[in-house]
């Protein structure tokens, strides 16, 4: 596990990556890693193209990318594309780390040199860990099934069908309400409904609820209930059009995004009709009378589901929870807080057991496990603490907090906090350091424990507003648990304001850096009365 | 040549050398095998050099600390025996209080002489600032938990160390002993499996075969290393881990906070009343934070 090659790759993001000096730190890491080069972007071809040949002459088993935030190597348009190709050049996705020195340190952090270089230092060393410790994860490969599931069989549902259908593609339009079978909704769309409903390729289905659902890109079972009794679904790619029908069900089974009326939300204006889920599209807004923003809609939803589907394998990272079966006393409390149902006791063992179809790798399992049996691939447990060890070593002044964000939502307005912090906004201490989580339900309380432990003078936990969470419960699982956590810490003689829990979203960069700034304020006393807790 | 077996009691309540006694015939077996040097039965006070020297109790007091430190250069093998030994045990929830606090709760005004008082001559050891376990002070060979330990796994820990095998108590969690059944707990839903905590004495009546977590009664099973064959709960009694963790490092206090919360409402009162006594009853000195921080973290002052 320790002997894992690793290349360090650190991107001067075409200049925007100034403060800290790229070249010191990779001069501080030259000699614990196999590789270690300063590219001037990661996205051009050219530089692509030599890390790629690098992996195979050095045999590299772990990368680590330090520069663009992580968000950005997956929500962006060239950003997947990097990762994939160096998966394809045989590293494991799971040992492809990311160090967020761009948003998360020479963003925020410009007007101080020492604090900059300090937490990008840790952050840089804890990415190498991740890349050389994480377990490698398996790979599930599908051709993927060129069949789409449109839910809602409104006049956007059918020209997206029509697109399909001409592409060779099969489709199945589900509606809450009885669905007239000739699909005349009358108007310009007349015709488009009268070719899609005649074809041979086309299912169409009313009165329709969704009894069931697992799976992922390219192989999704789903279970509609009818009038009729049960009708089994099996497609590549699903479109929602009709979200405030479907959106609640769906979530129940796939972890998706939502905004505060609950409805979905897309990766951002570069990805209009992709979600979270790389097999969901959503059909972007559109006014149902205007014909031209209905058939845009359309072709964006089709396209996007096209371009994911038109493939000759879809990929998929089983980044999922693990049951160690030696330590697994069958207590059902994975089973209790599994929010997708992933988690069942087996009737024979009366052990643990994950169906891998229904796991998004949140980890609340990992955490709800009283004795460790339980670990989630995308963050093992050891390395938590690992992290927790690393950041706490970084050379930074009291206060010094450490930030628990959730994927979902802290995460990225951590990035936001930069870039608004890059122009002239409020910027927030370098002694923030942060740790991305799954969940905000990922918090255990072992680890707070073990940040005091370690001397941080502060933990915060960025998690997702009410009803947000892509884990439907996360933020709810945290609230149940937290008075009690507060209890401990008390118990310990902790001021429990130590502990602070803030809800965010995704985009309320402000937000961030001023909830950060209040926490060092109200820290700034408690150093003064009970000494810095090192 | 038989080898020496000693044995002594740190801060402990000689619990475990009952459940030594608690072997009965085999007793006979035991010391057919080995020969007793020196135990809280015989009239040595000096530990002599043995092959294997048995520690009850945990390390709380400086007389402790000397002992222990004079047993593990006497002995070629340590096994520390029960929950003080192992993980500090319910001694250790002093950790939470001063030294002073502790002894004016314990005695009063009316405290006899302390080692430290001026011309004291027998006295009352001074206090260590904490409670530790013995592995915090010294090497530790075989550990075999549990308030007190069973007499079977006593004895099959003893026979380990007289045959210079490992020995190491099972793992899983205590729900996989008892045999009480899941209802709720299998739904895959997020509700909590008892709408309210109850002692067990407010329950109207007990389903003698439903999981008691499932019957609002808090019980620590699912944080509690199995292997004690779950008699408690066969007789209707909540477990309260005496035990310990199944792993060191998952503490009891921490993990019951995660788990339990998950599965019970949390805010319901009478399980915060004594959250940390119930949680830590049997290891506080063994968390990651075995006091209160303005007092030192632990470990090897």
């Amino acid at each position: 596990m320790g002997n894992v090659p690793v290349g360090l790759y650190l991107s001067r993001c075409r200049g925007t990556l100034g403060t800290p000096d790229v070249d010191a730190i990779a001069a501080r890491f030259r000699d614990r890693v196999d590789v270690c080069r300063v590219v001037e972007d990661f996205f051009a071809p050219d530089v692509q193209k030599s890390i790629v040949a690098e992996i195979g002459e050095r045999g590299l088993g772990g990368v680590v990318l330090a520069g663009n935030s992580v968000e950005h190597h997956m929500r962006s348009l060239s950003g997947p594309q990097l990762k994939e190709s160096i998966v394809d050049a045989g590293v494991n996705p799971n040992r492809v780390a990311f160090a967020n020195l761009l948003e998360q340190v020479a963003l925020p952090h410009s007007a101080d040199a020492a604090g900059a270089m300090a937490k990008a230092v840790a952050l840089v060393g804890d990415a190498i860990a991740r890349a050389r410790t994480f377990p490698a994860i398996e790979i599930v490969e599908t051709v993927p099934d060129r069949s789409v599931l449109l839910l809602g069989a409104t006049a956007a549902s059918i020209v997206a069908a029509q697109r399909l259908l001409r592409l060779g593609y099969t489709v199945t339009l589900a509606d809450t309400a009885e669905v007239d079978p000739s699909l005349s909704i009358g108007g310009s769309f007349h015709a488009t409904g009268a070719f899609v409903s005649s074809h041979p390729g086309t299912t169409v289905i009313g009165n329709a609820a969704l009894a069931d659902a697992d799976g992922w890109i390219g192989d999704y079972a789903i279970s509609l209930t009818t009038p009729d009794g049960t009708r089994p679904v099996h497609v590549g790619g699903i479109i929602i059009d009709d979200a405030a029908a479907w959106i609640e069900p769906l979530r129940a089974h796939y972890a998706l995004s939502v905004d505060d009326e609950g409805l979905p939300l897309s990766l951002g204006a570069a990805h209009p009709a992709r979600t979270v889920d790389p097999g969901i599209m959503l059909m972007p807004a559109h006014d149902e009378d205007d014909v031209g923003e209905v058939i845009r809609a359309a072709d964006a939803a089709a396209l996007a589901v096209v371009l994911h589907l038109s493939v000759p394998k879809t990929v998929r990272a089983l980044a999922t929870s693990v049951v160690d079966e030696s330590l697994c006393g069958g207590c059902a409390s994975c089973v209790k807080t599994c929010a997708f149902g992933a988690c069942s006791i087996d009737p024979e063992t009366r052990l643990s057991h994950v169906d891998v179809r229904r796991c998004h790798g949140c980890g609340k399992c990992v955490v709800s496990c009283p004795v460790g049996a339980r670990d989630v691939m995308s963050s093992p447990h050891v390395q938590m603490l690992e992290s927790i060890r690393a950041m706490s070593a970084a050379d930074l002044p009291a206060p010094r907090v450490l930030g628990f964000l959730c994927a979902g939502c802290g995460y990225p307005a951590a990035d936001a906090a930069g870039r608004q912090a890059a122009e002239g906004g409020e910027s927030y201490p370098a002694s923030f350091l942060p740790i991305r989580i799954p969940c905000g339900g990922r918090l255990d309380a072992l680890y707070v424990l073990e940040a005091i432990a370690a001397g941080f003078d502060g933990v915060a936990v960025f998690r997702c507003r009410e009803g947000h969470c892509q884990n439907l419960v996360g933020n709810l699982d945290m609230d149940r648990r937290i008075n009690l956590l507060r209890t401990v810490l008390r118990s310990r003689g902790i001021d429990d304001a130590r502990l602070r829990i803030i809800d965010i979203s995704p985009d309320e960069g402000v937000l961030f850096a001023q909830e950060v700034d209040a926490f060092f304020s109200e820290l700034e006393p408690l150093l003064l009365t009970e000494g810095s807790l090192r | 040549m038989k080898p020496k077996l000693a044995t002594v009691v740190l801060g402990g309540c000689t619990g475990c050398h009952l459940s030594l006694l608690d072997l009965h015939e085999r007793l006979v077996d035991l010391l057919g095998a080995v020969d007793l040097v020196r135990s809280p039965l015989t009239d040595a006070e000096e530990i002599p050099p043995c092959d294997i020297v048995v520690v009850e109790g945990a390390v709380g007091t400086v007389l402790d600390e000397e002992t222990v430190r004079d047993a593990r250069a006497k002995a070629e093998t340590l096994v520390a025996m029960g929950a003080c030994a192992t993980l500090g045990g319910v001694g250790g929830l002093r950790n939470v209080l001063d030294t002073a606090d502790v002894l004016a709760r314990a005695y009063g005004d009316g405290r006899g002489p302390l080692a430290s008082d001026e011309g004291a001559d027998r006295a009352i050891p001074a206090l260590n600032p904490l409670v530790r376990p013995v592995s915090a002070v010294v090497d530790v060979d075989v550990e075999v938990p549990g308030c007190s330990p069973l007499p079977d796994m006593l004895f099959d820990a003893l026979v380990a160390a007289v045959e210079g095998r490992p020995f190491e108590a099972p793992r899983r969690t205590l729900c996989a002993q008892c045999g009480r059944r899941h209802e709720s707990m299998l739904q895959h839903d997020s509700g909590f499996v008892a709408d309210a905590v109850y002692g067990v004495m407010e329950l109207d009546a007990i389903d003698p075969d439903l999981c008691l977590l499932e019957q609002g009664v808090i019980c620590m099973g699912p944080v509690t290393r199995e292997g004690c064959g779950a008699r408690c709960t066969e007789a209707n009694i909540p477990c309260r881990g005496c035990m310990g963790p199944g792993r060191k490092e998952f503490e009891q206090g921490a993990k019951m906070v995660d788990t339990l919360a998950a599965i019970l409402p949390a805010g319901a009162i009478m399980f915060l009343d004594d959250l940390i006594g119930t949680g830590y009853r049997f290891g506080l000195p063994s968390s990651v934070l075995p006091a209160s921080v303005g007092r030192g973290g632990g470990g090897d002052e």
